[in-house]
C-alpha cells in the first residue's frame, strides 16, 4: 500500500479533476467497501458482542438478562448431557481430521496425472454437492437396524449384520463420522490435487530416475511439498466438525438419549428449545474460541499466499 | 507423470473405492423408485418397480415443497448475487482504489467468517423478531447474503490483487469514474471469479438448514432443507421411498449445478484456498 506513493509521475494534466481521481481513486472507496463492512458489523459482530455478553447472565429471552458470571461455563464442565456433547464433539474431530483426510490425499494421490483422473475422482466429488440433511437421510436409510448396511454384511457372511449402528454411542457417533466422511473426502482430494498441482514436475522425474518410486517417492518428494495444504485441510476439518449439526440433526436429534448430541447441537437445544439462552451463548462461545484457534492454523497461510492467484 | 503411474493396480483400488462411494446413491436411487405398497425392507440392493415419480409427487405434497421451492430457489440466486456484487465493491475498493488502512477493512470483513453460526444464531433470532423480519423472505435474503459477503470479498481480493495496476491507469486516462471502471472494466473481468464464488454461495443457501430452521416456520418462507426434515419426521420409517425421493429431488439441482459446473467449483475451492 505504501508503494502507490512511488510510480506517481504526476504529469501535468489539464483537468484538475482528472488528477485528483488518478492519485488514488482513495476519496470514493471507502463508499465501496462500506457496504459490505456495514452488512458484516451489524448481522455478524454484532450479535457476536450479544452471544458474548449472554453467556455471562441467565436469560431466558424474554426477561432481562442477569449477570451471573461464569456459572454457565461451570454448568457446561459439570453437567453430564454437555460433557457427553463435548466428548462427541472431541470424537467428531478426531475422527474428521483422520477419516477423510487420509482419505482425500489418498485418493488425491492415486487419481494425480492419471490418464482418466478427473473421471475416477468424480464418484467422490459427487456427494459434496448434496447438502447435510440429504446426506443425513441417506445414510440413516443405509444404517437403519436390518437396513442396507447390515443386509451386505449378511451377504458376505461377516459378523455385525444385525447391529444397530446409531443405537448406542459412541458407535452411533462413529457411523455418523463416517457418513461425513462419505461427503467430505472428495472435496479434500480436490484440495490435495490443488496440492499437488503447485509442486514443480522436474524434481519428481528426477527422483523417479533415481529409482524412487510408489511409497517412497511420496514419502520423500511429495508428502513434504504437501505440508502447506495438508495444514489447511486439517484445519477446515477441524472447524467443520466443530460446527457438526445437519447430519445428527436428522440421524439422531442428538439420541438415543443424548448419546450422539454434539455441542452445536446442545447450543441450538438449550436456546431454541429449552429457552436457556445464556447456556446456549456459553456453549456458542466455547466453540468459537475453539475454532479461532483452529482457524489461527490455517489462516496465515491463506492470508500469507493472498496474492499468488 | 507417465504412463507406469495410470498402473493397473492404481486404478483397481480407485475403482474398487469409486464404487463403494457410488453404493449410497445407488440405495437413494433405487429405494426412491419403489412403490410405497408393498415395499420390501429385507431386500434393500434390489430394484424392484419405478414409481419414482409418484413418490416424488408423494413428498411434493406432503412437505409443501411447491411453495418452499420458490422461495429456497429466490434466496439461492438473490443473496449470492447481491453478496458477490458487495464483496466484489469491498475487494476493488481495498486493492484498486488503495482504500486507506485496505489491509484491516479486509481483516474485519473476512474476520466475519471465522465464528461458528452457533454464535449468531440466538441474536438474530431475537433481532428478527422484534424488527418484524422473522419468518420473512426479505429476512432471509439479508442473513444469507450476509453469511456469504466475507467469502466473496476475499476471493474478489486475491482476483484483483492479480490485475495489473496499468489497467485501472489507462481506464483513469481514459477519463472514467470510479463506479464505471467498476461496473463495466473490473466486474466483466472478473466473471469467471464472479461465477466461482456464485456457485458455491448459492450451493451453500440451497443446502442450508441451520439459519432456515431458526428464522423461519412458515410453508412459503421456509427454506427447503428443513422442509425435508419436517417431512422425515412425519413419516418416520413408514414411507421410506417418499422420504427418499424427497432427499433425491432436493439434492438434483446442486448435483446438476455441480455436475454442469464442475470447472467453477473447483476454481472456488482453489480461490478460496490460496
Amino acid at each position: 500500500m505504501t508503494s502507490s506513493t512511488i510510480e506517481r509521475p504526476a504529469p501535468v494534466k489539464n483537468r484538475a479533476s482528472k488528477q485528483r481521481s488518478a492519485r488514488t481513486g482513495a476519496g470514493s472507496a471507502p463508499l465501496f467497501g462500506l457496504p459490505a463492512a456495514a452488512v458484516v458489523a451489524l448481522l455478524l459482530y454484532l450479535p457476536f458482542l450479544w452471544t458474548t455478553y449472554v453467556s455471562f447472565t441467565d436469560y431466558d429471552g424474554l426477561a432481562s438478562p442477569v449477570w451471573s458470571g461464569l456459572a454457565n461455563y461451570k454448568a457446561m464442565f459439570s453437567d453430564p448431557d454437555l460433557i457427553g456433547a463435548l466428548v462427541n464433539t472431541l470424537l467428531w474431530v478426531v475422527g474428521m481430521v483422520t477419516l477423510p483426510v487420509v482419505l482425500g490425499l489418498l485418493i488425491a494421490v492415486l487419481t494425480y496425472g492419471h490418464r482418466w483422473g478427473t473421471w475416477l475422482r468424480l464418484p467422490f466429488l459427487l456427494p459434496y454437492a448434496i447438502s447435510g440433511v440429504a446426506v443425513g437421510v441417506i445414510w440413516g436409510f443405509v444404517l437403519q437396524p436390518d437396513g442396507a448396511l447390515g443386509q451386505a454384511l449378511g451377504y458376505f457372511g461377516l459378523p455385525g449384520a444385525h447391529t444397530g449402528w446409531l443405537q448406542a454411542g459412541p458407535g452411533n457417533t462413529l457411523m455418523m463420522v463416517v457418513a461425513v466422511t462419505w461427503q467430505a473426502a472428495g472435496v479434500n482430494a480436490l484440495l490435495f490435487v490443488i496440492g499437488l498441482q503447485s509442486i514443480p514436475a522436474e524434481p519428481l522425474e528426477a527422483a523417479r530416475l533415481d529409482g524412487a518410486d510408489g511409497f517412497r517417492l511420496f514419502l520423500h518428494h511429495l508428502w513434504p511439498q504437501l505440508r502447506p495444504i495438508t495444514t489447511v485441510v486439517i484445519g477446515l476439518s477441524i472447524v467443520g466438525s466443530l460446527k457438526t449439526f445437519d447430519v445428527v440433526w436428522v440421524m439422531t436429534q442428538g439420541g438415543p438419549g443424548t448419546s450422539s448430541e454434539t455441542l452445536a447441537l446442545s447450543m441450538y437445544k438449550e436456546t431454541f428449545v429449552l429457552n436457556d439462552y445464556g447456556q446456549g451463548a456459553a456453549i456458542a462461545l466455547f466453540l468459537s474460541l475453539v475454532t479461532f484457534a483452529a482457524s489461527i492454523l490455517y489462516l496465515r497461510y491463506q492470508l500469507s499466499d493472498g496474492d499468488s492467484r | 507423470m507417465n504412463k507406469t503411474s495410470s498402473g493397473p493396480v492404481r486404478t483397481a483400488i480407485l475403482v474398487v473405492l469409486g464404487l463403494i462411494w457410488l453404493a449410497p446413491v445407488y440405495l437413494l436411487i433405487v429405494n426412491a423408485s419403489k412403490a410405497v405398497d408393498g415395499y420390501d425392507a429385507a431386500s434393500v440392493w434390489k430394484p424392484s418397480g419405478f414409481s419414482l415419480f409418484a413418490n416424488f409427487g408423494d413428498a411434493w405434497e406432503k412437505a409443501a415443497l411447491g411453495d418452499t421451492l420458490v422461495a429456497t430457489t429466490l434466496y439461492s440466486v438473490v443473496a449470492p448475487v447481491l453478496a458477490v456484487l458487495i464483496g466484489a465493491a469491498a475487494g476493488y475498493a481495498i486493492v484498486v482504489l488503495r482504500l486507506r488502512r485496505g489491509f484491516l477493512w479486509f481483516v474485519f470483513i473476512f474476520g466475519g467468517t471465522i465464528f461458528p453460526l452457533q454464535m449468531i444464531l440466538m441474536p438474530l433470532f431475537s433481532g428478527f423478531a422484534d424488527s418484524g423480519l422473522y419468518d420473512t423472505r426479505v429476512g432471509m435474503i439479508i442473513v444469507y447474503t450476509a453469511i456469504s459477503v466475507p467469502f466473496s470479498a476475499f476471493v474478489m481480493r486475491n482476483f484483483f490483487t492479480g490485475i495489473a495496476r496499468s489497467v485501472f491507469e489507462a481506464a483513469i486516462v481514459d477519463g472514467g469514474g470510479m463506479f464505471r471502471i467498476f461496473r463495466s472494466i473490473y466486474l466483466p473481468m472478473a466473471g469467471s471469479a464472479l461465477a466461482a464464488i456464485f456457485i458455491l454461495q448459492a450451493t451453500f443457501v440451497w443446502n442450508d438448514l441451520l439459519l432456515g430452521l431458526t428464522l423461519s416456520q412458515s410453508e412459503s418462507v421456509r427454506p427447503i432443507m428443513p422442509a425435508l426434515t419436517g417431512l422425515q419426521s412425519t413419516y418416520g420409517g413408514a414411507a421410506l421411498p417418499t422420504v427418499l425421493a424427497g432427499g433425491l429431488l432436493v439434492s438434483l439441482p446442486t448435483v446438476v449445478l455441480f455436475l454442469a459446473a464442475q470447472r467453477f467449483f473447483s476454481r472456488g475451492l482453489a480461490l478460496g484456498q490460496f
